[in-house]
């Protein structure tokens, strides 16, 4: 609220504000020094004090369900009016401290937009901890005169209302609205103090206050390390810290250094799209199996995701990591293999230091577990059970962020961490398909008289990115983050099931119930069973009536592309349908996408791969010095990461604005999709290659310089091929260049920049 | 004295797998010569007393032969010669029965079944895997029992009769530091531990996979590595369905266990090479030589001579990694040039008569025109019947394999290849050798250039 002078002088901080006062006088706004020669009555300043709060949240880590997030406020934070812009609350701006209480009180010559700089000796009163790293948020003018009769709320929310407004060229009240729409509160409560709200109103304030807190810590820590703009991955044409660097091919690395250090307001921009990728709210990643691009590119047996590709966005050289199964969904949760180079059950070989900690391990002689497949003991020469090193799950989680897999035709009340079993009493008919639904069949394919039980191993364990992960296994969110997806074959009928008992309320498609209430994860990742991403397995039943025995339709063959393909459309058509997708202020994107190719011939990856048949290739660690060495500690590592061809790789974003129809050809694998992903959610820094985690670090400046812990490397024809980069599209491919293929592609390789350079996640064109 | 050379023949091309590998840190220009980085890989224990054994000519009954003498690492441990067959036992006179096999590129194969997954994950399972020409041996260690216990190769009387040879060896003190002190009081174990250690040694030293043929440079994506033209179609001909087709047992893929382009895909397939004199026990007209049904291999022996058995003439697809070095092709060595392999898949169908012996017919005093001089017959027949699939009993004519190129199409129709796929397909093949070098500077014209 704002007072006059006459009363702000009975405040018990006159002393300080007279001084205060006094300066103000100093500057050009009062310099009416006509009267100050002692014998004529000074006019008191015409100065106004604007009180309110600094607020925020605090994240508990720890939770088994939500994220903990608690409402505070910060404690010894600086309030100015930002005089010189820049992004600090400088001495000779006179800035007031938030008090205990996060209050303050700021006298000011005329009602300014607000920042608070909030040190590092701040602190942050919804958890008692220190402000890690310096912050600033911001309160529009507009803002401050709004609240100026109940209170300035300075917070994460305020800050972000003055960020749109400036990317945007829009308009307080727009944004304000915006920002309202997008975490769905009212109008009257987004900028109000989260620390009055309750409920789903404060839930909601207080999830995305967590996101922007980080945002604009790491957009001060930007601007204050003095940060070159924009990152050099993001930079149009290529890198251009590896012009004249040498280790990197040089008809590949063409583009001068021309990056000046970043501002202030180039900052607050840039933490939200860091190496050109946007912020995203959610995104739905959904893993199909074991296709090359031409099985289904322009395939007839797949019309539906051909038109997704069509009207989406595309990455039409995208690479495996890993082959089989195992360790490309391992490699999609954390960026490396970790020398996994079979399907084996998560426990194999894990002995020793390896040996898991997520115990009783489920097998059958556990309680609730008779059903179980698991097998408590496996000989292995390579461990299965990735200890102690970083993956998306838990990144996301100590974020404060949530994830989730959704997966399809477990039986209901198995442990996550089995395989499927099968179940004779849940039932389901032959899929049934007219003529011209697959593949232009001329005659019906199907029989409606074969009925099928529930086979084993709809469900898998390999096929889940987080289940090679011992802290995955073991986070306290684990259970709560593994949900159930229908829309299958036999999902209908699940109830039936017999082989555990099904627990009281089970839900039998909870990724429907998700969208619809919003409790989705920011990180999705959508696993349909083993007849629906496509893998096939044998699926056999009887044929009503004639007793005989019959095989399903399309868990074989050609037809299940067109079983895939119908699934992927049941699962895009429910998720645009929800709320989320339909609210424009939310950033949603659906990734459609393989786990492998074929790679029959040519390449069999990219990008952070270890090159074809390399027999030295090691991982690394970290000095304390921050220097890399070697780390030898994985037997087997040398046979992992080698790629398994090409596939699709499709995206879908709910921005109306965004560019569409763009083929992006720049190589990428499943570890430039997990850098791309990091930058997404901001769980990572370009400055620091080793906040990148595992192989997604090979950027190809990274390699240049570690050349000799990299051996897979060194000899490269074309290093640019060989290393990591964010999906953003950034980088021009020269004209003469010819594109590397697998033999998993079809078309002829091109030759030269693709026709667009638009970012396949950009949120407008 | 032989050892000591034999020795070091091995270090040496243990010297050169290592530098024909990987190159530098100076990639800018395009140009540099990849230089080692990697340093060597210590063997264990086991593995060093496989080399000293792999190398030991006394670890044989006639003194003078080790695993080198037929796996010369000169030759990627294949043959040193053209022979089909080499000459073994305790006087180094006898015979044996099948051409040796390369050593060779052999750490992923799996063990032998009936019905293995193919690698290439889009071939039905099918018999593949083991070792030897028929997969009769599961792993590495079990093939290692094969030669030193056969009469006709290094001709031990028993395994008692190796770890006896062992026992006075000069390493016999590295083989307990290996398997520890009382390794040699139990023969039977003695002898798993020699055959293990000789596993070893070729599991770990890494001159048995060196991966260091112009094509790993290529599929590395390393300076040197780009192909010639010539190089380049003869990659498309040995990939094309319509053409080569070679890639379909000869896989180059992505295999499973992290492995790649090792040009096979373990498999087994009965193309019915013809009968090759040059092995005496085929001068038994009765004598068949079938691979998976026998005679050596027995789990799938016909019940009764003749019976209908879909495992006769069927013999594991080798890999073609260093193919150009051999002179002896196919488990019974009866070719002798790479040319004329592929010659023979080219024309088994379309010239019988130049591969297979005729009965009943008058030989030409000349030759037609256009007769082809390749094959092993060069004279031309007036009437008669050409002996199609000699080498394997008219039962079993139905197992042969039909796939491209050795699709049973019409005698004296058009080939499958080109003499230009032909002449292609032998460039591509010669970048599998392993030791390439780049040259210093890019060859411009050259057989295998454009």
């Amino acid at each position: 609220m704002i007072t006059q002078p006459s009363s702000f002088r009975k405040t018990p901080k006159a002393l300080v504000e007279a001084t205060l006062v006094a300066a103000i006088c100093a500057m050009a706004a009062c310099s009416d020094n006509n009267h100050h020669d002692g014998s004529t009555p000074v006019t008191p300043p015409q100065t106004v004090t604007i009180s309110g709060v600094v607020a925020g949240s605090g994240f508990v880590p720890g939770s088994t369900t939500e994220p903990t997030l608690k409402p505070g406020y910060y404690q010894g934070a600086l309030v100015c009016v930002d005089a010189n812009a820049n992004g600090k609350c400088d001495a000779d701006e006179h800035p007031a401290t938030t008090g205990s209480d996060g209050k303050f009180s700021l006298d000011v010559a005329t009602v300014g937009a607000l920042i608070a700089d909030i040190g590092t000796t701040a602190t942050n009163t919804a958890t008692g901890a220190a402000n890690p790293t310096r912050n600033v948020f911001r309160a529009t003018l507009e803002q401050v005169q709004e609240q100026q009769a109940d209170g300035v709320v300075i917070s994460p929310l305020s800050s972000e209302v003055t960020r749109l407004m400036e990317a945007n060229g829009s308009s307080y009240d727009t944004e304000k609205q915006n920002l309202a729409t997008r975490i769905g509160v009212n109008l009257a409560q987004v900028l109000a103090d989260v620390n009055d709200q309750s409920g789903a109103t404060q839930s909601a304030m207080l999830t995305e206050a967590n996101a922007l807190t980080q945002r604009f810590a790491y957009a001060v820590t930007k601007f204050d390390r003095g940060d070159k703009y924009p990152d050099a991955l993001a930079v149009a044409g290529g890198d251009p810290e590896l012009t004249g660097m040498a280790g990197v091919t040089a008809a590949t690395a063409t583009v001068p250094e021309t990056r000046l250090p970043i501002t202030f307001a180039q900052a607050q921009q840039a933490a939200f799209n860091v190496e050109g990728i946007p912020r995203y709210d959610a995104i739905f990643i959904i893993m199909l199996e074991n296709k090359a691009t031409k099985s289904i590119l322009d395939s007839a047996f797949a019309p539906k995701i051909n038109a997704y590709l069509q009207e989406g966005n595309q990455s039409t050289s995208y690479y495996a990591t890993g082959n089989p199964s195992e360790p490309n969904y391992t490699a999609l949760g954390g960026a490396d293999d970790f020398g996994i180079t079979d399907d084996s059950q998560w426990n194999c070989g894990a002995t020793g230091a390896n040996a898991p900690e997520d115990l009783p391990l489920p097998t059958s002689d556990q309680p609730g577990l008779a059903s179980s497949p698991f097998n408590g003991s496996c000989d292995n020469a390579v461990n299965h059970n990735v200890k102690a090193r970083r993956n998306l799950f838990n990144a996301i989680t100590a974020a404060g962020m949530t994830w989730r897999t959704y997966n399809e035709s477990m039986n209901p009340g198995q442990d996550i961490r089995t395989d499927s079993v099968a179940d004779p009493a849940v039932m389901a008919q032959d899929n049934v398909y007219a003529p011209d639904t697959v593949g232009g069949n001329s005659s019906t394919v199907g029989n409606p008289n074969l009925v099928l039980p529930l086979p084993g191993g709809l469900y898998k364990t390999k096929h889940h990115p987080g289940m090679a992960y011992q802290n995955v296994r073991s986070a306290p969110e684990f259970k709560f983050s593994n949900r159930t997806m229908g829309g299958g074959q036999w999902d209908n009928v699940l109830k039936n099931s017999t082989k555990y008992t099904i627990p009281e309320g089970y839900d039998f498609d909870q990724l429907g119930t998700d969208l619809q209430t919003g409790d989705v994860g920011n990180l999705n990742f959508v696993v349909p069973d083993q007849c629906d991403d496509m893998h096939g397995i044998t699926v056999k039943g009887t044929v009503v009536g004639s007793g005989a025995t019959g095989t399903a339709s399309d868990c074989s063959g050609d037809a299940i592309i067109t079983r895939g393909d119908n699934y992927v459309d049941y699962v895009v058509k429910k998720i645009r349908a929800s709320d989320l997708w339909k609210n424009p202020q939310k950033k949603v994107a659906i990734v459609i996408m393989f786990d492998e190719g074929k790679a029959t011939s040519g390449f069999n990856s990219c990008c952070g791969w270890n090159v074809s048949n390399s027999t030295v290739a090691q991982p690394l660690k970290q000095n304390t010095d921050g220097s890399w060495a070697v780390d030898d500690s994985i037997a087997n590592y040398n046979h992992g990461n080698r790629g398994h061809g090409e596939s699709i790789w499709g995206v879908l974003t709910n921005q109306p604005d965004a560019p569409k129809g763009i083929k992006d050809s720049d190589p990428y694998s499943h570890f430039s999709f997990v850098r791309t992903l990091q930058d997404m959610f901001l769980l990572a820094d370009p400055a620091v290659d080793g906040s990148y985690m595992n192989r997604s670090k090979y950027t190809e400046k990274f390699i240049a310089e570690n050349i000799l812990n990299l051996p897979e490397y060194a000899g490269s024809a074309d290093t640019h091929f060989d290393a990591v980069r964010p999906m953003n599209h950034a980088y021009v491919i020269p004209a003469d260049y010819v594109e590397k293929q697998s033999g998993d592609v079809a078309n002829e390789p091109q030759v030269g920049p693709d026709a667009s350079q638009a970012n396949i996640w950009a949120l407008k064109k | 004295m032989q050892k000591q050379q034999l020795l070091l023949t091995g270090l040496a091309a243990l010297l050169a797998a290592c530098g024909g590998g990987h190159g530098g840190s100076g990639t800018s220009g395009g140009t540099t010569p990849p230089v080692v980085i990697a340093p060597p890989t210590a063997l264990s224990l086991a593995a060093q007393v496989g080399q000293k054994m792999f190398f030991d000519t006394d670890l044989s009954g006639s003194g003078r032969m080790s695993c080198a003498t037929c796996h010369d690492p000169d030759y990627a441990y294949g043959p040193p010669n053209d022979l089909a067959v080499q000459l073994g036992g305790p006087e180094l006179k006898s015979p044996g029965l099948r051409a040796v096999p390369s050593l060779r590129y052999k750490d992923f194969t799996p063990p032998y079944a009936d019905l293995l997954d193919n690698p290439d994950g889009i071939s039905v399972p099918g018999p593949g895997g083991g070792f030897t020409w028929d997969g009769r041996a599961a792993t590495l260690a079990e093939q290692a029992r094969v030669p030193l216990l056969s009469a006709f190769e290094m001709a031990n009387a028993s395994a008692a009769d190796v770890v006896a040879r062992l026992q006075a060896a000069d390493y016999a003190g590295l083989f307990r530091q290996a398997f520890g002190d009382d390794a040699f009081a139990d023969t039977d174990a003695a002898f798993r531990d020699a055959l293990a250690a000789l596993q070893a040694f070729q599991i770990e030293d890494s001159s048995f996979h060196p991966y260091s043929s112009k094509f790993d440079l290529y599929a590395g994506n390393k300076i040197g590595g780009a192909l010639t033209a010539a190089e380049a179609r003869g990659l498309k001909v040995f990939t094309d369905p319509d053409t080569g087709n070679c890639a379909s047992c000869h896989y180059q893929g992505a295999g499973l266990n992290g492995s790649s382009a090792l040009f096979t895909d373990f498999s087994y397939e009965a193309i019915s090479v013809p009968r090759n004199a040059d092995i005496p026990a085929n001068a038994d007209a009765g004598y068949y030589d079938m691979g998976l049904c026998g005679p050596m291999r027995t789990d799938h022996l016909p019940s009764v001579p003749g019976a209908a058995d879909s495992f006769c003439g069927m013999f594991k697809a080798p890999t073609l990694r260093n193919v150009a070095l051999r002179s002896a092709f196919f488990h019974n060595g009866v070719l002798h040039s790479l040319e004329q392999v592929i010659r023979f898949y080219n024309t088994r169908d379309t010239w019988p008569e130049i591969w297979y012996p005729t009965v009943g017919g008058t030989p030409r005093a000349q030759n037609d025109a256009g007769f082809p001089d390749y094959g092993l017959i060069t004279v031309q027949y007036e009437g008669g019947t050409v002996q199609k699939f000699d080498d394997l009993p008219a039962a079993y004519a139905g197992n042969i394999d039909p796939q491209m190129p050795l699709d049973g199409r019409p005698a004296h129709s058009t080939p499958p290849m080109t003499e230009q796929n032909i002449a292609d397909l032998i460039c591509f093949l010669d970048t599998l050798t392993d030791g390439y070098q780049p040259p210093a500077t890019t060859p411009t014209s050259g057989p295998c250039v454009n």
